[in-house]
Order: structure tokens, then C-alpha cells, then sequence
């Protein structure tokens, strides 16, 4: 009697045990690389990057660029067993010749490089639905999409208005949609997004979510789109914040100044910002979307880096105990 | 000093007045020909960038037909674009519970009569020979687009979602073809956001 009593309790208590550790995953670290999916060659630094725009003759370090080349930077984070990507590039090879972009490859080979399968990406978060971050789905159909209802709540407002046509503008005219609210996102990526929907391999995010433990989504609402968002990352550096167009520029973050103002409340792109200071304690682990100092010594989280495929680049920005590295 | 002398004196005198007053002028106009150029410099200095565009266009030059057959094929684009991504929202509200049913019939259903207007207007259109086939296929894409249109509205019927499914496959392989005729007409028709 007592032995079975001892059993039981025994039983019980590692059920607890169970219950109590479930109950209290603990946040662990994550492997994080970043990719340069395409480079976008000689945009007008201004256009990016308002307070830094050109002034000729200028010996001001701040307004004597003229163009800059913006990385197309895509994140490639390993939590366990779960491969997840934040954001995906984009992938129209007519688009890049045509254009002059550099250093493009589709994405499932551009994280071949780091051994990666596409098959085996299990997640992926858009920071926006953008062309330029979302336009790769169909390369991952095993993923689960995560995007933010608001985001297209937002895209179908703007298409919807009843007012002026410029606000419900879709593409205005050849390259002249900058900033009317449904601008940037073609047919192509709309259908993606919605095959993702269909198929059941999306989440659509009303706010904030933690989608495994210490991996955490934060909405950043109009930081870049009506449903921007943040993606926090656990790591052996301390915590990164992931933020699309929202973080377009890292010296822009650094420096407080708005970049990329597609349709952007630019009050809510500073409250993004402070939303990496808050949660890194600076500004020295927000990964940005476009920063010109991507992949060099001036943008100290990237400098680990190398060339690959096409000239396009890759950096290791944290290792997770027991992982090796992929730098080649 | 006789009187005699104070005449060509007082000439030689004038001569170089004369002379000093001309290169007074000279200097003068320099000047102000420096400055001139100096205040229009800096005027051009301050000129926004807006004249630069981000791409350069290296789409090979075409003939002027070819070019009244693109502008007038984006005064179509621009709407079929339109009612393609309004057509993925009405299956996206739905899917979200934006919508129920019927809504995705009262959205869908105006949206047929404009890929099959469109196809009307392409079909009108002048296009020269090395155009035809790029008539041709977006001429296919607006059936497309119209098919799946018709599809997608059996889910206002039956609520199968299965008809949304066929009809997203056939609107993103029309949405593709899209692209494809874009980057040939319109290279720069999506800029980096």
C-alpha cells in the first residue's frame, strides 16, 4: 500500500514537473544571419534619407553624398529546430536586369550558402507587405506566413476610399506612387500573401505575439505601413530587434531622423525606434532593412561578413551555443 | 613751369584718368559677373533632387508606334492592376471575417465587367507588329483574371473554398504575366520601398 502510494505521489509530482517547465519555457538564444537578397544601385540619398539629402559643394559629411546603394537585407534566424526568416526579398529576375539592381539570387539558393533548405524554413514574418520584403513566399511553401491584419486592413482601406483618387491610387503613374497608401503592392505579392491565407499557411496578428518563447512580434503600426512590425530575437549578444522598413536606415535610428517615408507617420517610426532602445538598451542591435553601411565596419552588427553568390553579401551576427559557424 | 606745358599735360593727365577709370569698370564688371554666377550657383545648390530617379531606364529604345502602344496600354494597366489587388481583398476580407458571403459576390462580380472591358479597350488598340504578342498575352491575363473572377463568386453559393483557391491560382499566374509585360513596357513602373 505505502509503496503504491510512494509510486503515485512520485507519478504525480514529475507530472508537475512537466506541467510547472511547460508552463515556464525558457526564452533560448537564436542563430541570426543577415542576407542581402538585391541591391538597389545609386538611389538618391536624400530620397531615403531626408535629412542627409545632397547639397553640392557641401564639405558637410552629412549632405555631400549624392547617391547611395541600399541592401535589400533579409534575416535568417535559427531558434531550435525552427528556421524563420524576417522578411524575403524579392524575386522578379527581369525586374533586377532591367532596373540595374545588383547582387540579386533567388533566396532559397541565397540561404543554400548557409546550408539552409527552403523546405525547411518554418516561419516567416514580413515586417511589411511591401514587394521588396514579401515577394518571395512562393519560394517557401512549407512556411507559416505571420502578417499583420492591419497591414491589410490598411492596403484595402486605401483601395476602397471613396474620396480623391490619389489617396485610393493603386499605382498613380510610372514610378509616381511614392507615399499614396496602397502604393507598393503589386498584384504579384497580393496573390502571394493570399495563397499563404488559402492554404492555411498564415497567421494573421492583431498587435503583439510571441511566437516562440523569446520571440516576440511587436506591432509597429504605420512605423513604415498601416501594419508594420518588429520582430525581437533572443541571442548570445543580447536581444535583437528586427525591424523592415520601420528601421530602414541604422543611422537613422542612431541619429533620430526618418528614412524611407512611403506611408509613414513619422511619430510612430521614432516610437519604433525607441521601441529597440527599450528592448536592446540602444540603438547597436536594431537590424535595419536598407542601411547603406550594411555588411562594413560602420554597422559594427554586420561587420562579420562575407561575399557570396552574385556579389551578394552575408554576415553572421550571433551564434547560439553548440552552433558552428556558416561564414565561408 | 610755363602755361605753354599745362595743356598737354593736363591731356596726358585725362589719358590716364581715362585709362584707371576703364579698368575700374572692368574690374567692376568682373565682379559683378563673379557674384552673379556665385548667387546662381547657390540657387542651384538648393534645387531638391527630384530630377534623379532611382533606376535608370535600360529598357532598349523603342520605336514612337511602340511607345503610343505602352502609354496606352498603361491607361489600362492602371486599372486592371486596381481591380486585380481589389479582387485578392474582397477573398482576403472574407478570409479574415471582414465580409461574409455575399460580399465577396457584391465586391467580385462589378470586377468582371472591368477585365472584360479592358480586354475590350486592348483588343482596340493600335499595336504594331512587334507589339502582338504582348497584346496577346495580357490579353490573356484579363481572361484570366475574368475567369477567376467568375470562379471566385461560387463561394458566395456554396461557401467552398475550394473556388477561391482555384481562383487565386489562376489571379496570381495573371498577376505574373503582369509583371512580365511591365518589366518590358515599364521598367520602372515599382520603385524600392
Amino acid at each position: 500500500m505505502k509503496k503504491q502510494m510512494f509510486k503515485a505521489l512520485v507519478g504525480a509530482a514529475l507530472v508537475a514537473a512537466g506541467v510547472l517547465s511547460a508552463g515556464t519555457a525558457q526564452a533560448q538564444n537564436c542563430s541570426v544571419w543577415l542576407v542581402e537578397n538585391s541591391r538597389f544601385m545609386k538611389v538618391p540619398f536624400g530620397m531615403f534619407h531626408p535629412d542627409r539629402s545632397y547639397v553640392q559643394g557641401s564639405t558637410d559629411a552629412r549632405n555631400n553624398v549624392n547617391t547611395v546603394d541600399l541592401p535589400v537585407n533579409v534575416g535568417v534566424i535559427k531558434c531550435g529546430q525552427e528556421l524563420i526568416l524576417y522578411d524575403n526579398g524579392w524575386n522578379q529576375t527581369d525586374y533586377h536586369k532591367a532596373t540595374g539592381t545588383e547582387h540579386w539570387a533567388p533566396l532559397s539558393q541565397q540561404i543554400a550558402q548557409l546550408g539552409f533548405k527552403a523546405a525547411d524554413v518554418s516561419k516567416i514574418i514580413i515586417g511589411h507587405g511591401h514587394w521588396d520584403h514579401a515577394g518571395s513566399l512562393d519560394e517557401f511553401p512549407n512556411a507559416m506566413l505571420y502578417v499583420q491584419a492591419e497591414e491589410l486592413r490598411g492596403i484595402e482601406w486605401a483601395l476602397n476610399y471613396p474620396g480623391h483618387e490619389r489617396i485610393r491610387a493603386h499605382n498613380f503613374d510610372k514610378g509616381g506612387c511614392n507615399r499614396t497608401p496602397a502604393c507598393g503592392y503589386p498584384p504579384k505579392t497580393v496573390d502571394s500573401i493570399y495563397g499563404k491565407v488559402l492554404r492555411g499557411k498564415a497567421v494573421i496578428v492583431n498587435g503583439d505575439m510571441e511566437i516562440m518563447p523569446g520571440v516576440k512580434i511587436h506591432a509597429a503600426h504605420r512605423a513604415h505601413t498601416a501594419g508594420s512590425q518588429l520582430l525581437e530575437v533572443p541571442t548570445s549578444i543580447g536581444k535583437l530587434v528586427f525591424g523592415s522598413d520601420a528601421y530602414s536606415s541604422w543611422e537613422a535610428i542612431r541619429d533620430w531622423e526618418v528614412a524611407n517615408i512611403q506611408q509613414t507617420d513619422s511619430v510612430q517610426q521614432f516610437l519604433a525606434y525607441e521601441k529597440c532602445y527599450k528592448i536592446t538598451g540602444g540603438y547597436q542591435n536594431c537590424v535595419a532593412a536598407h542601411e547603406p553601411l550594411s555588411y562594413t565596419d560602420k554597422y559594427p552588427l554586420t561587420k562579420n561578413s562575407w561575399v557570396g553568390m552574385n556579389g551578394g553579401r552575408l554576415a553572421e551576427i550571433a551564434l547560439a551555443p553548440g552552433e558552428a559557424s556558416r561564414k565561408k | 613751369m610755363s602755361a605753354a606745358n599745362a595743356a598737354p599735360r593736363s591731356l596726358r593727365l585725362n589719358n590716364k584718368t581715362l585709362a584707371l577709370w576703364v579698368v575700374v569698370a572692368l574690374l567692376a564688371g568682373f565682379v559683378a559677373y563673379a557674384a552673379l554666377r556665385e548667387m546662381r550657383k547657390a540657387t542651384l545648390e538648393v534645387q531638391p533632387q527630384a530630377a534623379t530617379h532611382a533606376f535608370s531606364d535600360r529598357r532598349p529604345a523603342h520605336s514612337a508606334a511602340e511607345e503610343r502602344f505602352a502609354q496606352a496600354l498603361w491607361n489600362i494597366h492602371a486599372e486592371v492592376r486596381t481591380a486585380a489587388v481589389r479582387m485578392t481583398f474582397a477573398g482576403l476580407a472574407y478570409k479574415m471575417g471582414d465580409g461574409d458571403r455575399a460580399s465577396v459576390n457584391t465586391k467580385v462580380v462589378p470586377l468582371t465587367a472591368v477585365f472584360r472591358q479592358a480586354e475590350s479597350e486592348l483588343r482596340a488598340l493600335d499595336a504594331p507588329a512587334s507589339m502582338q504578342e504582348t497584346r496577346n498575352r495580357y490579353a490573356g491575363a484579363l481572361q484570366l483574371y475574368g475567369k477567376a473572377s467568375q470562379v471566385m463568386v461560387k463561394v458566395a453559393h456554396d461557401g467552398d473554398d475550394a473556388h477561391l483557391l482555384k481562383a487565386q491560382e489562376m489571379s496570381e499566374q495573371a498577376s505574373g504575366i503582369l509583371l512580365e509585360v511591365s518589366e518590358q513596357l515599364w521598367p520602372g513602373e515599382i520603385k524600392p520601398n
